[in-house]
């Protein structure tokens, strides 16, 4: 079965109030050692993946442009030459518009990486700065001006809506000012606050205030209405894309294909069986050092976790569920009050079904 | 049966009136250790409350009786020390124990001086014939008015301020002029040793081995170990396992004789074949022929329904009522089913304290979490020549079906320092009360009386005296009949049915603030639905408040990438967990915790005054 393999950077600049990912600032200075492990790691986890065909590479973070281009290249390079990557895979970095300027997007391209996912966030100054993103909207307009000078010709723009301060006015300019810019593919993500992170713990003291979950409606009603206007087809929760230019890995994790991470926390996922590295990077680093595989967890899936990982993952798709798979009974309320709809014998969220798709799953996954 | 018999004329047998933080428990402690009743080595802070919930609350539930010996001029005494529930729920067991002695201290903390529960079983105590000995008590403390709390008590006694008793608890000081006094004021006990024997049960307990302890006076004739008996009321005949004294220790001794004080070893399992007030006499030709006066079957003031929160421990609150009630006499209990909050029994309690403690018990010795409906009285429906007796405001027959409604009322009896006089008043007539008479204690303290609805006290009335009043006023009340009164009874609706757990009896004038208050709680605690949910407050058809909890339109987490699937899949088991834990009213997904809050009546501070 074709499979994706993904790459882990947790380094950044600075980290930023929401993020709960396993990204640190700070500890640059363990890079060239994080990269010989990254080398090291691929070489030992390979052999269990011989006659998996490798379709998607994805460089993720943290910040992956805070690695030099070569030491990049050098791990991609490992990665073709121990699995079989397609010769043409998807190989996608992710790019924080403060870290990349045209020599280093041309340098990335030429290494082979031909997709270029950017963390813009949005385009309204007050709301990168309660964000806590350090760019402003113009790097985000010069980085897209360097990609496409470089000739990067698949490009994804990251937008983050909901932040305090954030209104459905500003939502509307960041929205129109990504359309202006003409990404091949836009992810729009409501700000999800989790409670481990400094703003998790500002807004559980009342010092700042928690997101409107109906102004967050409104304002995914207003992507979905403007990305389509633009020609961007919805094709999961959070993404959409020109045609052709769906995001292949991240279909990867919702079509349940398997996949390999690599580095300090990454997950895999393969037949039953889902695994995690160990998080710290200094933990990662000394047991990859010591010639290990660094798995901090794993777990089996029942067969009833996979059906119900099948259920949410194909309905955040607009590939839906069989209709044979619920009893007409449950589906119908849903049917009837517009949440789902039914194409080809399949049950499929409509938009306002995609916002309340946790009910959604709990009532269709029973 | 070569044991001496206590000439009449040694025995005193007293209690003490007291409000609950004036320092009985701690007097009784020097009482104990001045008489040697316990060894130093054995005593122990508050000796006679035992129950981990006294000492916890600062009350005592179980009055006991201990056997003090004190010698004074050559001449040995043995002064009982009937110990008495201090709680306006608890005055009719508090009327049997003043019944069992001839004399009562009038306890009084000398810097907050007369509280309302000291006044209401001072009137007891003294309409029950008993010799008041009035004492000041924690002279020892700096902030201490001995001067002016002695005038007011000498003022209530009628006696001069001279003959008022000043101790120490905490010192010991004074405590021995308090024997001296106990046993020249108060009378020996009369009745007569060759008499047909009576003895009065004026409480008991339910011990786990040995089955119902009586704790008894005996007023005539002589009661031996192992006698056969018969108790007057409820007919039965037993054989009393064991009789004994408190020493403070359970002692058996071969008999107890007429003026003592004691304890019996019934035998018997079930605490309602004991009954507090039945008279104890010898079956066949020598039983007594009247009983002793003043028997009354307990009375429940207040009900409420109480639910398990996980419906699958019904047997259990079932199984621990049942053993509950094998040593709680004033206890009723009746199966209920609610629509709302499934299988439970509406439970009927003296009042407010006592339904926390048989809710805490249950809680802390049973380990079930409950849920409890709002507190309600007891209401007649008259219909014709019928009465409806409603212990449970669903049962309440629709208006327009009944010619009228009565509810219970009550006499309260407030004292507050002056200055807050107005605020307490205002509070009074704003919960429908009606002033039968003021008088001034001192020139700074009033003591006012107030015919309230039993209804209005309920609640939160006792929080809002003491905030207004700076936590200075204290309440006492005592049932005063019942009368006619202009009640409805008010539904909530969620999404068009109706909660039975919500339903409540109330005074027409108060429907609409009830109704408000239930709707807008509820629009905080229901969480939002798939679809609009109307919050609704009726009396019969017609709506008198409304909310509503608007659909929810977003639940959907934002990311799911490669390393997030394990979680949020958590995540969602998580909700359906949660979701599989709510009550369902109709369409609408109602949370436990809903019910607890919206339920919450904060009557605690009542309940430990």
């Amino acid at each position: 079965m074709s499979s994706g393999v993904y790459v882990h950077v947790p380094f950044c600049l600075t980290r930023c109030g929401y993020c709960d990912f396993n990204a640190y600032a700070g500890l640059d200075h363990l890079a060239p050692r994080y990269v010989r492990a990254l080398l090291a790691e691929a070489s030992i986890a390979a052999p269990a993946w011989d006659g998996e065909e490798v379709v998607s590479v994805f460089f993720g973070g943290g910040t992956p442009t805070t690695l030099e281009v070569a030491d990049l290249k050098s791990v991609l390079v490992r990665l073709r030459d121990r699995f079989d990557v397609t010769p043409d895979a998807e190989v996608t970095v992710e790019a924080n518009p403060d870290t990349v300027d045209r020599a280093k997007l041309a340098a990335l391209l030429d290494a082979g990486f031909h997709r270029l996912s950017m963390g813009a966030q949005s385009f309204d100054p007050a709301v990168l700065a309660s964000l806590e993103r350090v760019h402003g909207p113009d790097s985000v307009r010069r980085a897209m001006a360097a990609a496409r000078s470089a000739g990067y010709a698949n490009v994804s723009l990251d937008l983050i809506y909901g932040a305090e301060g954030e209104t459905l006015e500003s939502w509307e300019g960041t929205l129109a000012e990504a359309i202006g810019l003409g990404p091949e593919h836009v992810s729009a993500y409501a700000l999800t606050v989790e409670p481990s992170t400094p703003l998790g713990r500002r807004i559980a003291s009342g010092v700042a205030p928690a997101p409107d979950p109906d102004l967050q409606a409104d304002m995914f009603m207003l992507a979905c209405e403007r990305l389509a206007d633009a020609g961007y087809a919805h094709y999961e929760v959070s993404n959409w894309a020109k045609p052709g230019y769906e995001c292949g890995h991240n279909l990867g994790y919702w079509e349940r294909r398997p996949y390999l991470g690599l580095g300090a926390g990454a997950h895999s996922y393969r037949e039953d069986r889902r695994w995690w590295n160990v998080r710290p990077p200094e933990e990662y680093l000394s047991q990859v050092e010591a010639g290990r595989l660094p798995v901090g967890g794993e777990e089996r899936l029942e067969p009833s976790d996979a059906y119900l990982e099948e259920v949410f993952l194909r309905l955040r798709i607009l590939e839906g569920i069989p209709s044979s798979w619920v009893e007409p009974q449950t589906a119908e309320p849903f049917l009837e009050s517009g949440l789902l709809r039914e194409t080809d014998g399949a049950l499929v969220p409509t938009e306002r079904g995609m916002l309340l798709l946790n009910e959604l799953v709990l009532a269709l996954a029973g | 049966m070569g044991f001496a018999v206590t000439d009449l004329s040694r025995i005193r047998n007293f209690c003490i009136i007291a409000h609950i933080d004036h320092g009985k428990s701690t007097l009784a402690d020097r009482l104990l250790e001045l008489t040697h009743a316990v060894a130093d080595r054995d005593m122990r802070e508050q000796y006679l409350d035992k129950m981990d919930l006294e000492r916890e609350r600062g009350i005592t539930i179980k009055a006991q009786a201990v056997r003090l010996n004190h010698e004074t001029g050559g001449v040995a005494y043995e002064l009982n020390l009937i110990d008495t529930p201090g709680h306006v729920d608890f005055t009719y067991e508090v009327s049997r124990s003043l019944a069992a002695c001839e004399g009562a201290v009038l306890l009084v903390d000398a810097a907050q001086g007369i509280e309302a529960q000291t006044l209401a079983n001072y009137h007891l105590a003294r309409d029950a014939g008993l010799v008041i000995v009035p004492v000041l008590n924690k002279i020892d403390l700096p902030q201490a008015a001995p001067e002016a709390t002695a005038r007011e008590l000498a003022e209530l006694v009628g006696c001069d301020p001279s003959e008022v008793l000043a101790v120490s608890g905490k010192t010991g000081e004074g405590v021995t002029e308090l024997l001296e006094t106990l046993i020249t004021k108060v009378p020996p006990p009369e009745g007569s040793p060759s008499d047909p024997l009576r003895a009065l049960i004026f409480d008991s307990s339910f011990d786990a081995y040995r089955g119902v302890i009586a704790y008894v006076r005996v007023k005539d004739g002589r009661l031996p170990t192992r006698a056969k008996l018969h108790s007057m009321v409820t007919g039965l005949n037993w054989e009393a396992e064991e009789a004994g004294i408190f020493a403070p220790e359970a002692t058996p001794i071969p008999a107890l004789t007429a003026g003592e004080v004691g304890y019996l070893v019934t035998g018997l399992k079930d605490v309602h074949q004991v009954k507090v007030g039945d008279t104890i006499t010898i079956p066949g030709r020598d039983r007594a022929h009247d009983p002793l006066p003043g028997y009354r079957e307990p009375k429940p003031m207040v009900w409420s329904g109480l639910f398990p929160a996980e419906g699958g421990d019904y047997g259990d609150l079932r199984d621990a009522l049942d053993k509950l009630k094998l040593s709680d006499s004033a206890l009723v209990f009746d199966p209920e089913v609610s629509q709302a909050l499934g299988f439970g029994f509406r439970c009927g309690f003296l009042g407010l304290l006592h339904m926390d403690i048989v809710k805490e018990r249950l809680e802390r010795e049973f380990d079930l979490e409950l849920i409890a409906t709002a507190p309600n009285v007891e209401f007649h429906v008259i219909r014709g020549d019928e009465t409806i007796v409603v212990h449970n405001p669903n049962e309440m027959p629709q208006a327009g079906t009944y010619d009228h409604v009565e509810e219970p009322l009550v006499l309260a009896t407030i004292i507050t320092p002056s200055d807050f006089l107005g605020a307490v008043l205002e509070l009074c007539q704003s919960r429908r009360g009606e002033m039968a008479d003021m008088k001034y204690l001192s020139t700074t303290r009033v003591e006012v009386h107030y015919q309230l609805p039993l209804a209005e006290i309920i609640f939160d009335f006792f929080d809002h005296l003491k905030s207004r009043s700076r936590g200075y006023a204290s309440l006492d009340y005592e049932p005063w009949g019942y009368e006619t009164s202009n009640l409805v009874r008010v539904d909530v609706l969620l999404h068009g049915e109706p909660v039975d757990a919500f339903s409540s009896v109330v005074h027409r004038d108060k429907a609409y603030a009830y109704g408000r208050q239930m709707t807008e709680r509820l629009r905080e605690l229901i969480p939002r639905q798939l679809f609009d949910v109307a919050i609704q407050a009726s009396i019969g058809a017609k709506i008198i408040a409304r909310e509503t909890v608007k659909a929810k339109r977003k639940d959907v987490l934002a990311k799911c990438y490669g390393g997030d699937i394990t979680r949020k899949r958590k995540l969602l088991e998580q909700q359906k967990r949660g979701k599989a834990r709510m009550r369902r009213v109709g369409k609408v997904d109602v949370p436990q915790d809903a019910f607890i809050a919206a339920l919450r009546v904060d009557h605690k501070a009542e309940a430990k005054r």
